[in-house]
């Protein structure tokens, strides 16, 4: 089959005007972001509990250190039945429909806003000014498989694998320029759309604010069956029996 | 170490104003020497640490007592963020160090009013209380913040020393057990408990201070103190075991006791040879005597 020869003109009008493309939209999406985020709130309910859990998982790993009475003592403050902190304490369970939430309504207007809008706009966009070029080549051979990935647009069945079409490469571009907008605008930038496609594709289901009555009730079950060894008590022969072996 | 600071260059200047800051150097004397002959001249050439050092200088300028230092940062700072919280700390930090300390509460508690979750602010609020010498209030406030942060280190260790301060030894071995389960391998931690416990006496308490100086021992075979503590510690115990008689723990105690006699008798023969004796040995060897 004879080699395709590409017209110098399409690495100026289509190849280069898409990685420009891309690119800019994200610095333009990253300062948006930064325009739109609003600073959460965390509630003084929230911090405590959190901190009652570190509080509580810090017993459980490291009472050990501590005498036999204040460790029973902690655990009785925490776990006793009618004044224990895990038992006294009620919090609601905190699985109210979103959709109730103005905050959370606006919270998530926003990130439609700056996440899939500008997808859908630009990628349309893209498809419809630059559809049917070939813009590049891999310099390597693909298998078969890869012609739907590599060739959106250009449906020839005879075409080698290893070319790149303009909406393809448009793709490649969204998901390759992570690490230059690292570099150009630092870590944690807002400007990387892979990683929100990501986020989608896990699932609503990790966005559930963690519930304070279960995680209080799992390490109140944790707890209950933590048993105290004391560590220090062989500090004493250990110190003898290491000097022994020095002299 | 000291520098010449009329000739570091500005990068020099603020390479060493970011190390100080990161590594939590507080050598206020420095900072604003650097920023009167270095830095204060060109402040626009900081680019993105600027408020940051701006901070650093504010609160050495604190220390220095050099006002009008601070009072020209917090203007910088509070016409770039107008209603931010932190400014506002700033201050309530100024009003502290000129001893005005009810409108540095009042400010405080306008932030805490605002937000109800600055840690910072309610911190800073027992501070201020500690230094007016309202020792109670300020533990008193101090126990109302760690009931919400209950795992702040800090303030257990603060609390702890305030209890200490005041002789309330029950309660400065609950704070020092709480260092203790967030650190429990820093041996200061382990020896902090055991100084508690043995101050507050008795068997049960020496006991514990005995196993405590052990294990800060055995942590850090080097921690001094731990071993001067755990002398005096066994001598107690051994003195009380002599009155009822209990032979098999005497026995243990008395080789316990030699060790530590004899570690730090090697140790002070360690310090000899090397030149400059300190005054510590000196001191472990005249508590060693009477025994």
């Amino acid at each position: 089959m004879a080699e395709l020869l590409l017209d110098p003109k399409i690495r100026l009008w289509v190849f280069l005007p898409i990685v420009i493309i891309t690119f800019l939209v994200g610095i333009v999406r990253h300062y948006v972001s930064i325009i739109l985020s609003s600073q959460k709130k965390i509630e003084l309910l929230q911090v405590q509990d959190s901190q009652v859990m570190i509080r509580a998982r810090l017993l459980r790993e490291n009472g050990k250190y501590l005498p036999r009475q204040s460790f029973a003592m902690r655990r009785h403050w925490f776990n006793n039945e009618e004044t224990g902190y895990f038992k006294v304490q009620k919090r609601a369970a905190a699985s109210q429909n979103p959709m109730t939430d103005p905050g959370m309504m606006t919270d998530m207007l926003k990130g439609n806003v700056t996440n899939v809008l500008p997808m859908i706009v630009i990628g349309g966009w893209i498809n419809w000014m630059f559809s049917g070029f070939l813009t590049t080549k891999v310099p390597f051979p693909l298998t078969l498989r890869f012609k739907p990935m590599l060739q959106r647009g250009v449906e020839l069945a005879y075409l080698d694998a290893s070319w790149v079409s303009s909406a393809s490469w448009y793709f490649l571009n969204v998901f390759g320029l992570r690490t230059i907008y690292a570099l150009v605008l630092g870590e944690n930038n807002a400007a990387d759309q892979s990683k929100i496609m990501q986020e989608q594709m896990s699932g609503a289901a990790m966005a559930m604010p963690p519930d304070p009555k279960a995680a209080f009730k799992a390490e109140w079950e944790a707890l209950e069956i933590t048993e105290h060894r004391w560590a220090v008590a062989t500090a004493e022969a250990d110190l003898l029996g290491t000097s022994e072996n020095h002299s | 170490m000291s520098y010449n600071f009329e000739e570091l260059s500005f990068s020099e200047a603020k390479d060493l104003l970011r190390k100080w800051r990161e590594n939590n150097e507080r050598r206020s004397d420095d900072v604003i020497e650097l920023w009167t002959s270095v830095i204060s001249d060109n402040v626009a050439k900081l680019g993105n640490e600027k408020h940051l050092v701006l901070e650093q200088v504010m609160f050495a300028a604190l220390d220095c007592h050099a006002y009008h230092i601070a009072v020209m940062c917090t203007c910088m700072l509070s016409y770039e963020f107008p209603n931010s919280m932190r400014v506002l700390r700033y201050d309530a930090a100024y009003n502290e160090a000129k001893e005005s300390y009810g409108e540095a509460l009042e400010t405080l508690d306008k932030i805490i009013k605002a937000d109800e979750t600055n840690a910072a602010a309610r911190k800073q609020r027992v501070a201020v209380l500690k230094s007016q010498g309202l020792i109670n209030e300020a533990v008193k406030e101090l126990v109302d913040y760690l009931k919400k942060f209950m795992s702040d280190v800090e303030a257990w260790q603060e609390l702890c020393g305030l209890y200490t301060r005041q002789g309330e030894y029950a309660r400065a071995a609950f704070c020092a057990e709480e260092l203790l389960l967030h650190q429990p391998h820093n041996h200061l931690m382990h020896q902090r408990l055991a100084d508690i416990r043995y101050t507050m006496g008795g068997v049960d308490n020496m006991e514990l201070a005995k196993s405590y100086y052990c294990q800060a021992l055995k942590l850090n075979p080097d921690n001094m103190r731990a071993l001067l503590g755990l002398f005096l510690t066994t001598n107690n115990l051994l003195l009380h075991y002599k009155s009822s008689g209990n032979a098999s723990k005497r026995k243990e105690l008395w080789k316990l006791c030699q060790w530590a006699q004899s570690a730090a008798a090697r140790r002070q023969r360690a310090a000899r040879a090397a030149p400059a004796t300190p005054d510590l040995t000196q001191a472990m060897l005249a508590l060693a005597i009477h025994e």
